[in-house]
């Protein structure tokens, strides 16, 4: 009776948007062109400091270091010379001059904070003084000049596998950048430089370091982007063509996936949210799932239209949407649930944007799937798609589907007993699963900053900076060489962790001045026990230095420094390692009275953000599932109805969780937003499935094998071609050359083929053997009382089978 | 005929260009007349240093300097009174008359009781933490005429007095590279020949710095200003000299300007 009631709603509606067909149209590809007018408005932000809100203290703190010292995270030029004197020779040296001459003029490069062999001073005690002066006045022109600088640098620790490798085949370019927006343009101007340098045989010039790699993989995936959509939308084009093959089959959901793309991009420009990296991902997903529910309307418009070809076209079109809008309803509900729980889990701005903006994509797509589909059909007259044959004569596509289907109904034993053994797999392979993430993986091995930031790691200490700020409540508290020997006892320390190549600080800098004023022995390399000797060896360095030498290392009134450590990795379980190690020995050595000492710097702030992908990706997984399991059941108006739609879910989520535990995948920050994805689309082959067979067992007659023969021909084609075009959609994202989208793109795949098969095979197999009331089945005192209405064929069935 | 009034026209600004710089005196006249004002043989002082960084914290130092002329030579001697760690540095100069001979430097550090020498400072390296150069402390209020070639640009007012904008470009790559110049604008007083403000561009032509002279009176028939600012636009960095007591006509016991007088102090 409701349903009926409802169902004259919706016809009522449906008759009302086939009367103003001209104007709907109209009107949706006026909304459509108009969001499509902010799109570009559009602004990029590739920074890894957009996966880490604005606010969130590590951010807040690192900004402020970051003040203080004039920190940032710079682009690196490494000169490699694996020739016999290393870099030490004057080509090579006078090379690392005509570089850091050139860096400096570099827009958005600060000249103040570049630091090489060519800016650096030397710190030498002589017999009765102390000698600053920079390590190239000028740089040499003979091996002679060069090999004292190879002395020189031998004698002063702090720039051993800081500046020059400890095996001297390399040294480094370090410069500090202004403003990190820019990157783009400034990493173009480094390769440009790199390019126009002077070719010396036997040296290698590689730029690297945080800012360049950020900015490149950003050029790197936006290319890659700019490729894989065309091709999503050919592929996608050439499903609908062997679908439908009629001109509306192909044109129709196209236009929706445009509407689609238009409303999220143009909501996305017109709200100020920036375009960040995984954006590129979003355009290819929302094509793929647009062009699903214009699949399942299409299908269902070709039948009708061929089973009853006594209806008016208009009927044609009302009576397909008043049959197909509750089920896609329902799928869009769910998919959206999906979206909103990866917006709520309130992870990282990129990954809650990306979930909002589908969000309202898939929306988009539900809203030109139920009005201008329909509108637009009323403009062109009836003619049936050669694709879609009565059922009676159906396709080799639905011929297939009924092959699989009748297997499954046939040995429901067998499929249930090898989705029990894939969940069991899954399960094993989840409890191996490995959070980790890099920046630098996400690049193919073949390219040059791959390959530059392996070389410059393997031979220095390591372009990775943790930065530990120590702070006194005292003007002039770091002169006290407690303080002092604190600091250098926590660098020793971190020189224990694992990755870390080596650490730099003003405590370096006072024991070369220390030992420079005890006629440089050796044995005064040390921190002096003098307060006042602290004060009076910077005195005595600035006599010979700049104003603003030790910027970096110390803030002016000595209250506050900074250690620098090199780390030699940028993977997240390496530096977890670090910083976990870090925290409790600065709890006890430090912040116990007025000297405290906190972590900053881009290890740090990325720790922050990376180990939210775990939690996050847990908790926007638990919270899709429970939501679209609620949901589900409310349609449903059961729990368990719920439980049996979310198999597909379970499958696919599990199966890729065993994929990547045992193929060593990570869960990163491209995959870990695979499985609220998988969750809002794997749940559409649910509720269709559960929905169809529910319709088939209530409406007709015949047994369980009977009624699901009319199953497998139209729905089970239907989510076929759904399958199709959805994971060839993801699918085109395996030939891209960005290894997080080729592993994203193939996991969305699997997800959606093991959720395509559980839903037209394990999903009848459940209904047969467990026989679900809330599928139709009657109960069992009904079945006895009404021993008339047992089907023959089921109870044949079940003899065979043994029952 | 039409020609001609544009010619004319165009040719304008020149004649009054060349009228205004017939009267202004040439820059190296200037130059010569800046550094013939007297400074005294000695000269006692107290000195306030006071550097600032870009984020405005402050350093303050005082000191007390003698300086004194042995003949052609001249020896500078700095004691540091505050702050307490590094009371009693004192920081020892000779300066001598002879182009191609090194300075002669040395620093008492208490804290150990040991005088160390210092490596001769390039004439562009900076003076102690201050945004001074060696050469613009040694010069004090002088010039370096050979340094550069001199230019006088225009007659301009700086603080209510008439002044002489003068351009200084070095002579050579190598001096202005020596100096950390290369370009000075200096406006100096048309009455008493002394530089009121100085604008400095480093070696690649970006802004460096801009010096201010203040509080210039008359002591003893020598003019003496009583402080020296200097701003570093790159570093964003300032240095204060403020000058009191100035006494010109105190005796200085030659020994001061010693290693010994560095540990004995004043």
């Amino acid at each position: 009776m409701e349903h009926s009631m409802g169902g004259d709603k919706a016809a009522r509606f449906f008759r009302w948007v086939t009367e103003y067909p001209k104007a709907l149209v109209g009107m949706g590809i006026l909304l459509m062109l108009s969001a499509a007018a902010f799109i570009p408005g559009l602004v990029k932000d590739t920074s890894s400091d957009s996966f880490i809100a604005k606010d969130n203290p590590a951010r807040v703190y690192r900004d402020h270091v970051k003040q203080v010292f004039g920190l940032s995270d710079p682009f690196v030029i490494a000169v490699v010379n694996h020739g016999p004197t290393g870099v030490f020779n004057p080509e090579t040296l006078q090379l690392v001059q005509w570089l850091t001459d050139r860096v400096k003029k570099i827009p958005n490069v600060d000249p103040d904070g570049v630091v090489s062999l060519a800016t650096e001073n030397n710190i030498v005690g002589t017999d009765d003084g102390m000698q600053v002066s920079q390590f190239f006045e000028p740089p040499p022109a003979t091996q002679a000049q060069a090999n004292a600088i190879r002395t020189a640098i031998a004698d002063f620790p702090l720039y051993q596998g800081s500046l020059v490798a400890r095996d001297s085949t390399a040294t480094l370019i370090v410069a500090e950048i202004l403003d990190e927006m820019k990157n783009e343009t400034t990493y173009n101007a480094f390769m440009a430089l790199v390019k126009e340098a002077p070719q010396l045989s036997g040296v290698e010039l590689h730029v690297a370091g945080e800012g360049a790699i950020s900015s490149y993989l950003y050029n790197y995936i936006d290319r890659d982007a700019a490729r894989l959509n065309p091709i999503v939308a050919i592929v996608i084009t050439l499903v609908l063509f062997i679908a439908f093959r009629t001109v509306r089959g192909m044109l129709l959901p196209n236009l929706v996936v445009l509407a689609t793309v238009a409303a999220a991009f143009g909501t996305m420009a017109a709200s100020g949210v920036n375009f960040y990296v995984i954006t590129n991902g979003l355009a290819s997903i929302l094509i793929g799932m647009a062009v699903a529910e214009p699949i399942h309307i299409l299908t269902h418009y070709y039948e009708i239209g061929r089973a009853h070809p006594d209806l008016s076209h208009r009927e044609i079109i009302v009576r397909t949407m008043t049959e197909t809008w509750k089920p896609l309803a329902n799928t869009i509900l769910t998919t959206v649930v999906g979206f909103v729980s990866l917006y709520a889990s309130g992870g990282m701005p990129p990954m809650q944007y990306f979930g909002l903006f589908a969000a309202i994509g898939v929306m988009t797509a539900w809203l030109y799937g139920m009005v201008f589909i329909p509108a637009a059909l009323m403009l062109v007259k009836f003619k049936p798609s050669p694709a879609i044959r009565r059922e009676q004569t159906t396709d080799r596509y639905g011929r297939a589907m009924v092959a699989l289907g009748t297997c499954s109904i046939r040995h429901p034993r067998l499929i249930l007993t090898v989705t029990l053994m894939i969940i069991i797999i899954g399960g094993m392979g989840a409890s191996r699963l490995i959070t980790d993430e890099a920046l630098i993986e996400n690049f193919q091995q073949a390219e040059p900053i791959y390959y530059a930031d392996k070389a410059i790691n393997q031979v220095m200490d390591g372009t990775n900076y943790l930065d530990i700020v120590v702070e006194t409540q005292t003007h002039e508290g770091l002169f006290n060489p407690d303080s002092l020997r604190r600091m250098e006892a926590l660098q020793r320390f971190v020189e224990t962790l694992p990755g870390v190549g080596g650490t730099t600080s003003v405590v370096d800098y006072i024991k070369q001045m220390h030992r420079s004023i005890n006629e440089n022995r050796k044995d005064a390399y040390s921190i002096p026990d003098n307060r006042d000797l602290v004060a009076q060896l910077f005195l005595l360095y600035s006599a010979s230095g700049d104003p603003t030498d030790f910027e970096e290392e110390i803030d002016y009134d000595y209250r506050r420094a900074n250690i620098r450590v090199s780390i030699n990795t940028s993977t997240y379980t390496n530096n977890r390692i670090v910083i976990e190690a870090l925290e409790p020995y600065l709890a006890t050595h430090f912040n116990t009275n007025d000297l405290t000492a906190h972590l900053s710097g881009r290890v740090t702030v990325n720790h922050h953000w990376l180990k939210t992908i775990a939690t996050t990706h847990f908790v926007s997984e638990g919270l899709a599932l429970v939501i679209s399991w609620l949901m589900v059941a409310w349609l449903l108006r059961s729990f368990v109805a719920g439980l049996f739609t979310l198999v597909p879910v379970f499958a696919s989520v599990l199966a890729v969780y065993g994929v990547m535990g045992f193929g060593g995948i990570w869960l990163a920050v491209g995959t870990s937003m695979f499985a609220a994805i998988a969750t809002g689309l794997a749940i559409d082959f649910g509720v269709h499935t559960t929905q169809r067979i529910r319709e088939l067992m209530e409406s007709g007659t015949g047994t369980f094998e009977e009624r699901m023969a009319r199953f497998f021909p139209s729905t089970g084609r239907a989510l076929f071609f759904n399958f199709a075009a959805m994971s060839l959609g993801f699918g085109t994202l395996m030939t891209s050359v960005v290894p997080p989208l080729i592993r994203f793109g193939g996991l969305v795949t699997l997800a959606m083929a093991v959720s395509f098969l559980a839903s037209i095979m394990v999903m009848p197999a459940m209904a047969k053997l467990f026989r679900p009331r809330f599928l139709g089945f009657p109960t069992l005192s009904k079945e006895m009382g009404r021993e008339a209405y047992l089907e023959p064929a089921y109870v044949v069935s079940t003899i065979e089978e043994g029952r | 005929m039409r020609h001609m009034y544009i010619a004319l026209f165009l040719l304008f600004p020149l004649f009054v260009f060349n009228a205004a710089a017939e009267t202004l005196p040439a820059g190296e006249e200037i130059a010569r007349r800046i550094n013939a004002r007297d400074e005294g043989e000695v000269v006692s002082r107290f000195v306030t240093m006071a550097m600032t960084d870009r984020s405005g914290t402050e350093r303050v130092r005082e000191t007390k300097s003698f300086r004194k002329y042995f003949g052609k030579e001249k020896r500078t001697v700095i004691f540091y009174l505050s702050p307490a760690n590094i009371k009693d540095t004192a920081f020892l100069t000779y300066d001598y008359p002879e182009v191609d001979r090194d300075d002669d430097q040395w620093l008492y550090l208490p804290a150990v009781r040991k005088v160390r020498r210092i490596s001769a400072s390039d004439r562009g390296d900076y003076f102690l933490g201050t945004d001074f150069t060696y050469e613009d402390i040694r010069k004090e209020t002088k010039v370096g005429i050979e340094d550069y070639s001199w230019k006088t640009l225009a007659e301009e007012t700086i603080d209510g007095h008439r002044c002489f904008l003068v351009e200084e470009i070095p002579v050579n790559e190598k001096t202005a590279k020596e100096l950390g110049y290369s370009k000075v604008q200096s406006w100096v007083d048309a009455e008493i020949w002394m530089v009121r403000q100085a604008k400095y561009w480093d070696v690649a032509g970006n802004p460096l710095k801009t010096l201010q002279v203040r509080e210039i009176t008359l002591i003893r028939d020598i003019w003496t200003a009583h402080q020296i600012s200097v701003e570093n636009h790159k570093t964003g960095h300032k240095t204060v000299f403020t000058f009191k007591d100035v006494n010109y006509g105190q005796s200085v016991k030659d020994e001061l300007f010693t290693e010994d007088g560095l540990r004995r102090g004043f």
